[in-house]
Parts: C-alpha cells; structure tokens; sequence
C-alpha cells in the first residue's frame, strides 16, 4: 500500500468493481457500523454540542501545537519516557530500528497502527531480521494472508468468515477449523497469548498524547492493546505531530464523539492511558516517536489544515457511496475512503496519489458525520485546484484529448455563431451513434466514460435556440 | 541527528502557526456535563448498561460485603483469585484461595482462575469501571490475564456522565483503564465475540455506601 506506487484510483478501482465478493463484504460491514452508529447518535440529545467542541479542541491544538509538543515532551520525559522526533518515515523507521537493536529484539508485538503502515515499518522490520506480529484480530488476518488493510478501524471487513478460517487453517496449521467467529476469534486468542507472554518489545500508535501530563491514550476492544502496554519490558509508541490534546480532561469530548463515530459504542470496551515509566507496572522502557512526515506542510496551509483535525474513526468511509463500493484497496493507501482521499497526496506533497482528490461525488455525506467537523468536500475542491495547476505546467498536456477538447469546447463557448455551429456539427455526429428509440448506448474515445456507466438521450431535432427563436417569430405573426 | 530534526519540525510549526491566537478558554463547551439522574437512577443505568454487556451485577450492603464476595466466587467455579495488595484484610474471607500480588510472576497470574479488585469510579451512562490501578484496583497485569474479574464499586463512586468523571478527577492519574464491558471484537463479518485478550467474564459488586 504505497502511494508512491500505486495505480490512479480509476484503475485500480475497476478490477475491485467486478469482484462481487469482496463489495458484498464491504457493503455489509459498512452497513451494519452505520447502523450501530446511527443509532447510538439518535440517542445522544448533545451530539451537536459534542461536535463542536470536539472540533474547537482540536483546531486549537493546531493552532497552538508547538508549545502542546513540547509541553508534551517535557511532561512524558519527567514521567520516564523518551521522546524523538522523526521528520520523514525513513526517521521513524531508523529510529524504531535503532531501538530494538538496543534490545537485542528479534520479535516485536504490534498494536493495530495505521501510523506504522503509513511509515512502511514492517517491510523494514522484516528486512533487519526482526519478525513483526500484528495482535488485532483483523491485522493478523492480513498479516498472515498477506493482504493489505482495507478499512481504518475495521481493516479486514473485506474478508469474510470462509476465508479467514481458510488463513488460520493454512497459516495456524489447524486443518480441522471450523469457519464460525467464535472458534476463528479462539484461535487466534491462543496462538497469540505466548507471543504476549514471551515477546520482550512492543510497538504502538497513540490515539491521543495529553500535553498536560505527558501521556498517551489507546483506545481498542479486544484486549490486545492492554496485553501490549503492559506485558513487554519496551514500548515504542509512534504517533503524528497532530495528535496531541492540550488537557487530560479534554478526552470527556474526544473519547464520546470516536467511539459513537468508529463503532457505535458508548465508549470502547477499553481505553487505556499511561505517562512514562511507573515502576513495578508494565514496561520498564518507554519510547514516543512523534512523526512529521508532511504534518506542519499541511498546517501551514488555510483550506488544508483542518486534515489534522482527524481521529480516525472512519465514520466519513463508512457513509462515502465511492468507498462503500470500491472498498479500501482501491485508493492505495493505508488511509482510504473520503479522509485518505485529502490526506494521502498530502502526505505526498502532491507529489502522488494525484488521483484520489477526484475519487469523490463531493456529496459532503463525509462532512456530515464527521465527529470533528472537517469540511471534507472543502479540501477535496482545493486539491482538485492544485492538481490542475500542476498539470497546467506539464508540456505533455497537448497531447491530452482531455485538455484539447476543454480548449476547443473554450474557443467554442466563446461566441453564439461559434456555439451555433457547434451545436449543428454535434447532431451531426451524435446521430451516427443514437439507437432507434433515440438514446446513445455507446460512444468511443473520452466519450466512453459516460456511456460505460450510463445511457445518454439522443439529441433532440430542435435545440433549444432554434425553438426559442421560431416561437417569438409565431408570436410576432400573431401581434401583427 | 534526532535533536536537529527536532528543531526543525518545532520551526515549521511554529512558521505555519505564526498568526495564530487562539485561547484554550474560548472552546466552546455547550455539551451536557452534569447528568440529571440521582443516585437510585444512577445505580440503576449503571446496572442496566453492566447487564447489557454481559456483566453480573449485585448489590450489597457494607457489611455484607466479604460473605457476598466469597458467595459471588464461589459460584463462579473458581479457586484461586488475585487481590491487590491494597485491598482491605478483612474482605478476604475464607472458602477460596487467596494470592496476594507481591510482585507476582506472569505466569503465576495466568494460572489464577481470577482477580478481585477495588475501582476508582463508575460512570453510569456508558457502564464503564474506571481503574486509576491505585493499591486497591492494582498493577494493570492482573485485572488483564486471568479470565474473570470481580469489581467491588461502591455507589458513592459511581457517576453519570463521562464529564462528570472528569470533573471528580482533575488531577490525572498516571494509569487508567476505563473498561466498558468485556473484551469483545467485531472484526469477522461485524459479528461481535466476547473475549478476545482480555477477561471474558465481568462480575460487579455494588456496596451500597449511600444507605
């Protein structure tokens, strides 16, 4: 899932369209997510209230962020932890290695972290020779059939229960397995509790660093986290710049508003929080890696700042009518769906995944259940306006029928005998592909995008203008 | 290498900032922060949402507490059960096995059938046990491996709100675990399991301190 690597949106969607399996999943796990979601919102008469601060909480943390930083640097040091800061993923990567050379690790546990994906660390972990073990049930689906995540919070929903039992078979050596939740959920309860109890280093992300006591905050559900904060004698936790919280009190918004938008939940069976190193308690040593990559670029800039407003709850996936088609693997990226598709190529600089600020019917479904208030569609116009600014540049955009015919259709537009003319020619050649009962089913070239999808009518004998210009002509007849 | 990238994302930050002014005091905070229920109303959602989850719950007076406590695990089928070493002497009663956490190995609390714990609130609207893992709640490893966890929550305890948690506890505790039912996923076909890691049994006393 590397963006710089990864095919344009519309090619890499197409293949995915076909495969009626993997829609069928996605289609009923985002159902039922929106379901539990919908529900669990009705319910809160203050959701509004909610929204708002949590969206003023955040903002202002970006707008304060280097003194929350550093205010959180001082805190999780004085707490025993320690704290590096890592410009680009190769920092993170290096870094994180570094560390568990100190340990002399050849195993490391790992905490579901869409950072991590983002930085490319398992690659990287496997190339020292240090075996990474995913622990959320869904990651270790992927990790041990080799797939790619598909979903921020849920990112195996587009594998279903056949084909995970068919994973755990093979990978688990469990012939026997039958395909039910409870006896796959069992399996990997046992084949990961002595990895829990014997691997000496962990790695995580951070779902929140409070600035005030320098802690950090994982929110989860099976367990998995705990086992991982509390088992090994390290901890590496590696998070975004963006993630920080001013005050421990300011998670009475932010855990309210991720668990109703990420599960449909009152709150997630377990949140945990921890400040540096407490003796006797869990690991011994403490690691933070605050991670740039691209952050304060996007923060310098007014319409896209709000991108760091994000706390990854996937609501604005689960509600995108493009993601609840194509899933996440289309987008190319660790982050998919209407989030991903402004985060990715910003991440990037602009640089890649140009395709995916297309990747949207600027709906603003996104917008609307986004717990934190990132005008989605907003930015998705923006960057839509960058990537023509940069294509603007390119000498190659002559030889584009896209660009060739924006400018032809421009010099057309330009005047009413020039429009008229093209309107006649237009007829003219429409008629050649219009069936008898007057809709046009297929058009070559560009004009292909259209019809693949959908029918066109027929152009009409009259245009409009002509039929303007004869009833005022009959009703000059008339006046005489 | 560390120390220069440092400076350099804190100066982009603070380049890509530099215009604003934006006061922590001015968020706006229009959501409900008290809750409306007393007591009575607060136990009862509390025990509604402990239900909901799957969670045993009984109520007890003071006294009663350490014969109801050995009934309670007893009837759970378990022998051996970790306490903190904060928890009070004389709820320990007789009729089960006691390991107190002295630095218990991980193995050794793997092998117990359970643990006794104290708790530090109860918050009634999302039926969740908060754990500050002072002496009586204990290190964060015993209330994780063994499967079946007892709670003793004292009423007085118990809130209604998140908010209001946060209110009680304005100083942060070094360690918290909010735990909000059993360890459960979701991720084979959203099809929720209970006990994926964590304990797949949560028992909770209610002693009755208000009475």
């Amino acid at each position: 899932m590397d963006p710089r690597i990864a095919p344009p949106f519309p090619d890499a969607a197409l293949p995915i369209l076909q495969n009626t399996q993997l829609r069928k999943n996605v289609a009923h796990a985002t159902d039922v997510i929106q379901e539990k979601r919908n529900r669990l919102v009705a319910e809160k008469q203050d959701w509004q209230e909610l929204r708002t601060a949590a969206a003023a909480i955040r903002a202002h943390v970006l707008a304060n962020l280097a003194t929350y930083l550093e205010q959180f640097e001082t805190n999780c040091t004085a707490a025993g932890g320690v704290v590096h800061w890592a410009k680009d993923a190769a920092e993170a990567r290096e870094i994180i290695l570094e560390i568990l050379r100190e340990e002399k690790a050849s195993e490391v546990i790992k905490i579901k972290s869409m950072t991590s994906a983002e930085i490319q660390l398992n690659p990287a972990l496997e190339a020292a020779g240090i075996t990474a073990i995913e622990t959320d049930l869904a990651e270790l689906i992927l990790q041990l059939g080799k797939d790619e995540p598909s979903h921020i919070v849920v990112p195996a929903l587009h594998v279903n229960r056949q084909q995970v039992r068919e994973i755990f078979a093979r990978r688990m050596g469990l012939p026997g397995l039958p395909d039910d939740p409870e006896a796959l959920t069992a399996a990997a309860r046992t084949y990961l509790r002595k990895k829990f109890l014997s691997v000496p280093a962990a790695i995580s992300g951070a779902n929140f660093l409070i600035a005030e006591n320098g802690s950090v905050a994982i929110v989860e559900s099976e367990g998995n986290g705990r086992m991982c904060l509390t088992l090994p004698r390290t901890l590496i936790a590696l998070a975004g710049i963006e993630k920080v919280l001013p005050r421990f009190g300011d998670l009475e918004v932010l855990l309210q508003v991720l668990a109703r938008s990420a599960t449909g939940e009152r709150l997630n069976p377990y949140n945990s929080l921890w400040s540096g190193v407490t003796p006797g308690d869990g690991p011994q040593r403490f690691h933070v890696v605050l991670l740039d990559n691209g952050r304060s670029e996007i923060l310098g800039l007014k319409v896209e700042r709000q991108t760091l407003q994000c706390i990854r709850c996937a609501a604005c996936l689960n509600t995108c009518p493009v993601y609840r088609q194509t899933g996440g693997h289309a987008y190319g990226s660790p982050y998919g769906g209407p989030i991903g598709a402004i985060l990715t190529p910003q991440l990037e600089h602009m640089r890649h995944a140009q395709s995916l600020p297309y990747a949207s019917s600027l709906c603003a479904a996104c917008y609307e259940v986004c717990p934190v208030k990132i005008n989605i569609p907003e930015v998705l116009i923006d960057l839509r306006a960058k990537v023509v600014d940069q294509e603007r540049e390119e000498t190659k955009r002559w030889f584009d029928p896209m660009f060739m015919g924006m400018k032809v259709a421009n010099f057309a537009f330009g005047s009413a005998a020039r429009f008229g003319l093209a309107q006649w020619f237009g007829r003219l050649g429409l008629r050649f592909f219009t069936d008898k009962d007057g809709w046009i089913r297929k058009l070559p070239n560009l004009g292909a995008r259209w019809t693949l999808s959908r029918d066109l009518p027929g152009m009409p004998d009259q245009t409009f203008r002509q039929w303007w210009a004869e009833r005022e002509a009959g009703r000059n007849k008339e006046a005489r | 290498m560390t120390r220069s990238s440092r400076q350099a994302i804190l100066d982009r930050v603070r380049a890509a900032t530099s215009s604003d002014a934006d006061r922590y005091e001015n968020i706006p905070r229009g959501y409900v922060r008290a809750g409306e229920l007393d007591l009575q109303g607060c136990i009862a959602l509390m025990t509604e949402r402990l239900h909901e989850y799957g969670a045993e719950v009984v109520e007890c007076a003071p006294a009663d507490l350490p014969h109801i406590m050995v009934r309670q695990l007893q009837h759970s089928g378990r022998h051996h059960f970790v306490v903190p070493t904060g928890v009070p002497a004389e709820w320990l009663g007789s009729g089960v096995t006691w390991m107190v956490d002295e630095s218990l190995g991980h193995d050794d609390i793997e092998q117990c059938g359970g643990v006794v714990t104290g708790a530090s609130a109860g918050v009634a609207d999302s039926g969740t046990i908060v754990l500050h893992h002072g002496p009586a709640e204990g290190r964060r490893v015993i209330t994780l491996l063994p499967d079946f966890h007892l709670c003793i929550l004292r009423a007085s305890q118990i809130v209604e709100t998140l908010p209001e948690y946060f209110a009680r506890f304005t100083d942060p505790p070094r360690l918290a675990t909010y735990i909000s039912g059993p360890s459960a996923t979701a991720d084979i076909e959203m099809t929720r399991i209970k006990g994926v890691h964590g304990p797949r049994f949560l028992s909770v006393i209610l002693v009755r301190d208000d009475a």
